[in-house]
């Protein structure tokens, strides 16, 4: 597994060389590669020649996964996972992504950071937070988004015993106590899609979701859609359609002004044109099962 | 602001001479009003440096700065409704709390208080109770009720978070105030019970019309305290996913990406803060004159 999750972090981050002629035609004197773009005149680094992400901790499956590295302060479990393993959708994404900018793995740092800390006023002590972030306009103005590295939606899961399940539409939901994790888009779709006579639970972590959720004080949780088939509950019920009809993505943040950004956003292109995005997507997440989308 | 020129004439005369000049002494108002406008002019001048200095860092006008990231006036309304929802369910959690703790805690410094070998378990009791609950930080009992309780299944156990999150609050705060409660009641002199005692009252009726009215009374300002803490610690009910002020901070803070509801929820909880503390001032005053005026015999 490990081995596997090495080979495609080598691959991926050989790949772009492959590219560099081709790109380097195409643009005038922008960087043409994220590697190039982080070796320019003034592109900030927290620590010299390193990367440094900032991610929650626990950090949670399918995002995170592996076991916890010697030295981590992540622990791991059925649900969460250690992002030095290279496993899990996030952690394999961040470095093929340090790799199209050149850095080895060993020049990839995580620091543990509460969500508040992503977008935090002043400096940082990371080079930008990777934590399931989903884009939107308000948040665009307090930190710099770089381009989407997954599309997502929102799904609901319950348990076998809950009255949720069955439910195919937003109307059928409406009666129901749903809860939802703190700084997820999950609360916005309850709120706006389903409207509910019952106040949603909102809580600090999917953890605290989740244990509410076992004992049947909320009938069902909102996530995101990968999170949904992680087996944290027993059945996925169904999905959201995007709130306010614009689809939903995560994106890495930086300080207000941080002009890394750009590098970041020629490295998830990179990854993006030769595969690797979807490649990971595919081995990491499980997107594909047939879940209706409630009507 | 009373303090404006005039001086000496605002001196209430039943003062007499002695409270008259200590209060000359500490005010020194040898002068008349010329030290109350240095006094005017240095507070000024200290807040007016300390404004320039925060609004003048580097940190605060910048793009996503700190002013646009806590004092953003247009998020500040938008937040404050949805904030003042969340706080009107902490305004019942902690009143609920509050009647409650003043309740036990008063069962519990009576028992602490009772004398006698046969009352040993009680008092252990009393003790072992008032160790436990000050000593766990009042975010894990919530998090081990909330979480916990409900999990059991039992038959006739709530499993209402809010509920659970009063009853937490009850637990903690009943611990504090009952200690309050005790050093008032001992605060109070033997003779007080002896001479109750003496004149026939009972045990129970001397502690009743005698000692409690004066120990309750001496420890106002200490109970106002321990109520203001657990008014601050009814936003922790938050982690168990219960909307309270607090929560709806952090749901705002986390849409926005940016931390002005947290100062909305400041203020609000400073504004709740103040009637408070003027009253326990009043009634303090108020008791005070009554006892000067009545107490001289």
């Amino acid at each position: 597994m490990i081995g596997l999750a090495a080979f495609a972090i080598i691959a991926a981050a050989c790949a772009p060389e492959d590219d560099t002629p081709a790109a380097s035609d195409t643009t005038g004197e922008a960087p043409a590669t994220a590697e190039e773009c982080v070796q320019g005149a003034d592109i900030p680094l927290t620590a010299e020649g390193a990367l440094t992400i900032g991610t929650g901790n626990p950090a949670y499956a399918p995002w995170y996964g592996g076991k916890s590295v010697d030295g981590s302060e992540w622990e791991s479990s059925s649900f969460t996972g250690d992002p030095h393993s290279g496993e899990g959708y996030e952690s394999a994404f961040a470095y093929a992504l340090a790799g199209t900018m050149g850095f080895d793995d060993d020049a990839v740092e995580w620091v543990g950071i509460p969500f508040a800390k992503s977008f935090a006023p002043g400096p940082r002590d990371f080079d930008f937070a990777m934590q399931q972030i989903s884009y939107s306009d308000k948040r665009a103005e307090a930190v710099d988004f770089s381009d989407g590295y997954f599309d997502v939606n929102q799904a609901l899961i319950a348990n076998n015993d809950s009255p949720a399940v069955g439910v195919t539409t937003l109307d059928g939901l409406k009666d129901l106590k749903l809860g939802a994790p703190i700084g997820t888009t999950s609360l916005e779709a309850i709120e706006e899609l389903v409207q509910p006579n019952v106040e949603p639970s909102i809580y600090n972590n999917l953890d605290l979701a989740l244990k509410d959720l076992k004992n049947g004080q909320v009938d069902g949780v909102v996530v995101d859609y990968p999170t949904a088939f992680y087996g944290y509950a027993d059945v996925v019920v169904g999905q959201f359609p995007p709130v306010g009809g614009e689809q939903e993505y995560f994106g890495v943040t930086f300080e207000k002004g941080n002009p890394l950004v750009e590098c970041v956003n020629i490295g998830i292109a990179e990854l993006e044109d030769d595969g690797t995005l979807q490649e990971l997507q595919d081995k990491w997440l499980t997107t594909d099962v047939d879940v209706p989308v409630f009507s | 602001m009373s303090y404006g020129g005039a001086g000496v004439p605002e001196i209430e005369p039943d003062l007499g001479p002695p409270e008259g000049s200590r209060r000359s002494r500490i005010l020194g108002d040898r002068d008349g009003g010329r030290n109350v406008w240095v006094a005017v002019a240095s507070t000024i001048v200290f807040f007016a440096v300390l404004i320039t200095l925060i609004v003048n860092s580097p940190g605060w006008s910048a793009p996503g700065g700190v002013r646009d990231a806590f004092f953003n006036k247009e998020l500040f309304l938008e937040s404050l409704p949805k904030i003042l929802d969340g706080f009107w369910l902490n305004v019942r959690i902690f009143l609920t709390a509050e009647i409650l703790v003043l309740m036990f805690a008063l069962v519990l410094a009576v028992m602490r208080g009772l004398p006698g070998p046969v009352f040993a378990p009680l008092r252990l009791l009393a003790v072992s109770y008032s160790i436990l609950f000050r000593g766990v930080p009042t975010i894990l009992v919530i998090f081990i009720l909330g979480f916990g309780m409900p999990a059991l299944e039992l038959q006739g156990v709530p499993s209402s978070d809010v509920f659970w999150a009063i009853v937490a609050l009850t637990l903690v705060y009943t611990a504090y105030v009952a200690e309050v409660y005790r050093a008032g009641i001992e605060s109070v002199h033997p003779s007080q019970t002896a001479a109750a005692r003496s004149l026939g009252l009972k045990r129970s009726q001397a502690l009743r019309f005698v000692v409690l009215p004066q120990a309750v009374r001496r420890v106002l300002p200490p109970l106002l305290n321990d109520f203001i803490g657990l008014q601050k610690d009814s936003a922790l009910i938050g982690a168990l996913g219960v909307t309270e002020g607090l929560l709806q901070a952090q749901i705002s803070s986390a849409a926005n990406f940016n931390f002005t509801p947290y100062v909305s929820l400041a203020l609000v909880f400073v504004v709740i803060t103040i009637p408070q503390v003027l009253f326990v001032d009043w009634l303090i005053k108020r008791d005070k004159r009554r006892r000067q005026a009545g107490g001289v015999a």
